[in-house]
């Protein structure tokens, strides 16, 4: 179980989160919701320990890991899929896959689920990263947090910007990998459709901190248009 | 023609063992180490000090002054430029502090002149290294006159930069550093210590250059001067090749040590020093990142 309470966090002099408190029951897909620059992907950043600076406790099962630098709460069992995915253009797609390796200790090699979930990758192991189109970076991208056998993955907006017929294959994928693998998923989402097919709970978040939560149940259309619409 | 380019190569392979460690430390960390030069200066002296009070010759000199070299760049790393990550002009300013520091301290011989203590091979005065004569006779070798020193250095090098790229592009460590170099956030949350590596990079890149500092020492006189002015040819490289490049910093090593080989065999130093900076200037124009580069900014 992951716990936030009462998180501030820092860019520069900047307050980008005030107070956030959220938990994430184990084995659940949390979607985190809210408008364009609410604070999502810096509460994503601010787990991963990426901000400038942060205060209040960060708990994954019972360890502060608030306190860690970066490079520990990978290892502690959190995995990152960032907005823009952020692979290495000129590194292999194997050596992209396997820099999540560094995180799971140990001989580094690419996780059994992977060939299945996206077989293209495999079949194209030793071309760089950065041939790939915007979906299959994005696979690619989920293949590598798959490596660090993470407890919980981070996914900042997995489908946005990306052609629509992968979309659908992508969102399958984070399913499968909740429901097979029981990782713990933190989903950033704009769609609201695919939030409340995948999700089990979910949290909106609004300048900076978390105004609604509970289970996707809950999530009635008049949350949805008064923190989301425009 | 062949003794030219081949003074040309010896003077090449210093200075990419000198531009390497600033490639891989500027790569790795975006640290301009201004102490660099410095860090060549303590090598030629370890070679010095190391004759004269342990009897070292220069094979033994070399490994011990790539460990001086490397605690020293270590203690660097810990004391000054862990403080200032991500601030380039304050690690700028801060080592070219140290750099002044390790001068004086070589200068004043650790401080001890204020004693009326003298240590020999320190102080401000010049200090040579001694070459084995086996080194130093050339020979004759199928018509061409054979430098066996400046055969050594070109072995050397070729020698550190097949290790260097062994230790890049073939072992976990160099995933790290080549992973940081191009992402270090992404490299963090995929659980790569990225300070650790960094300040072993730091550490492995100032022991190539006390190696440099020795390698010197065979056939240029030592002082605590001499970091200042191989500092800057060592940027100039790193610049032209592309930062973090290897490839891109031997062919550039190549291509500014002949040019400054050849203009001043045929004319004089002066001028090609000249040449060699308008060659960078044209470069660098033509191609802002370097020859190789892996990413655009």
């Amino acid at each position: 179980m992951l716990t936030l309470h009462n998180v501030n966090s820092f860019y520069g002099r900047s307050q980008a989160l005030h107070d956030l408190s959220f938990e994430a029951p184990d084995g659940q897909i949390v979607a985190i919701l809210g408008r364009n620059g609410v604070g999502k992907t810096t509460l994503l950043r601010t787990i991963m320990g990426l901000t400038d600076r942060s205060e209040g406790r960060i708990d994954l099962g019972g360890q502060d890991i608030g306190v860690l630098p970066t490079f520990a709460r990978a290892r502690a069992g959190i995995a990152y899929v960032p907005q823009g995915r952020m692979i290495i253009p000129d590194f292999t797609i194997r050596d992209n896959i396997l820099m999540g390796g560094f995180a799971a200790g140990g001989a580094r090699h690419i996780p059994e689920i992977v060939p299945e979930l996206f077989p293209y990758l495999m079949d194209n192991l030793d071309r760089p990263g950065g041939v790939l189109s915007g979906g299959q970076q994005q696979q690619l991208a989920i293949a590598r947090a798959l490596a660090c056998k993470p407890k919980i993955l981070l996914m900042d907006e997995p489908t946005e910007g990306i052609q629509p017929n992968i979309v659908q294959q992508i969102e399958d994928s984070i399913i499968r990998l909740n429901r097979e693998l029981g990782l713990t998923i933190l989903l950033v989402e704009q769609n609201v459709d695919f939030a409340k097919r995948a999700a089990a709970s979910f949290a909106m978040v609004e300048n900076g901190t978390v105004v609604a939560s509970g289970a996707i149940g809950t999530l009635t259309d008049d949350l949805v248009s008064r923190h989301m619409a425009i | 023609m062949f003794e030219t380019l081949f003074i040309g190569l010896s003077l090449t392979s210093v200075l990419l063992l000198i531009a390497l460690g600033l490639s891989i430390t500027y790569g790795a960390m975006g640290v301009i180490n201004m102490a660099h030069g410095e860090l060549v200066m303590i090598g030629a002296y370890t070679a010095v000090l190391s004759g004269i009070y342990l009897g070292f010759n220069i094979f033994a000199a070399i490994p011990l002054a790539f460990l001086t070299a490397a605690l020293l760049g270590l203690l660097i790393e810990r004391v000054v430029i862990r403080r200032l990550y991500g601030r380039i002009i304050d690690t700028l300013l801060a080592t070219w502090g140290v750099a002044i520091i390790l001068q004086q301290l070589i200068r004043l011989e650790f401080g001890m002149t204020f004693f009326g203590i003298r240590i020999q091979g320190l102080g401000p005065g010049l200090q040579q290294m001694r070459v084995p004569s086996y080194l130093m006779q050339p020979y004759e070798f199928a018509g061409i006159m054979i430098q066996p020193y400046r055969t050594f250095i070109i072995v050397v090098t070729i020698l550190l930069t097949l290790l260097t790229w062994f230790l890049m592009y073939r072992t976990s460590i160099g995933v790290q550093i080549r992973a940081i170099m191009r992402n270090p956030q992404m490299a963090a949350a995929c659980g790569i210590d990225v300070r650790r590596v960094s300040a072993m990079t730091f550490a492995y890149g100032s022991g190539l250059a006390g190696i440099a500092g020795v390698l010197l020492a065979g056939f240029r006189t030592v002082m605590p001067e001499m970091g200042a002015n191989v500092v800057v040819d060592g940027f100039l490289v790193v610049v032209v090749g592309g930062v973090g490049s290897l490839l891109g910093t031997v062919l550039s090593a190549g291509l500014l040590g002949q040019i400054n080989g050849i203009v001043s065999v045929l004319y004089n130093d002066i001028i090609a020093r000249a040449v060699v900076f308008a060659v960078v200037i044209g470069i660098i124009l033509w191609r802002p990142n370097g020859l190789f580069s892996f990413r655009s900014r």
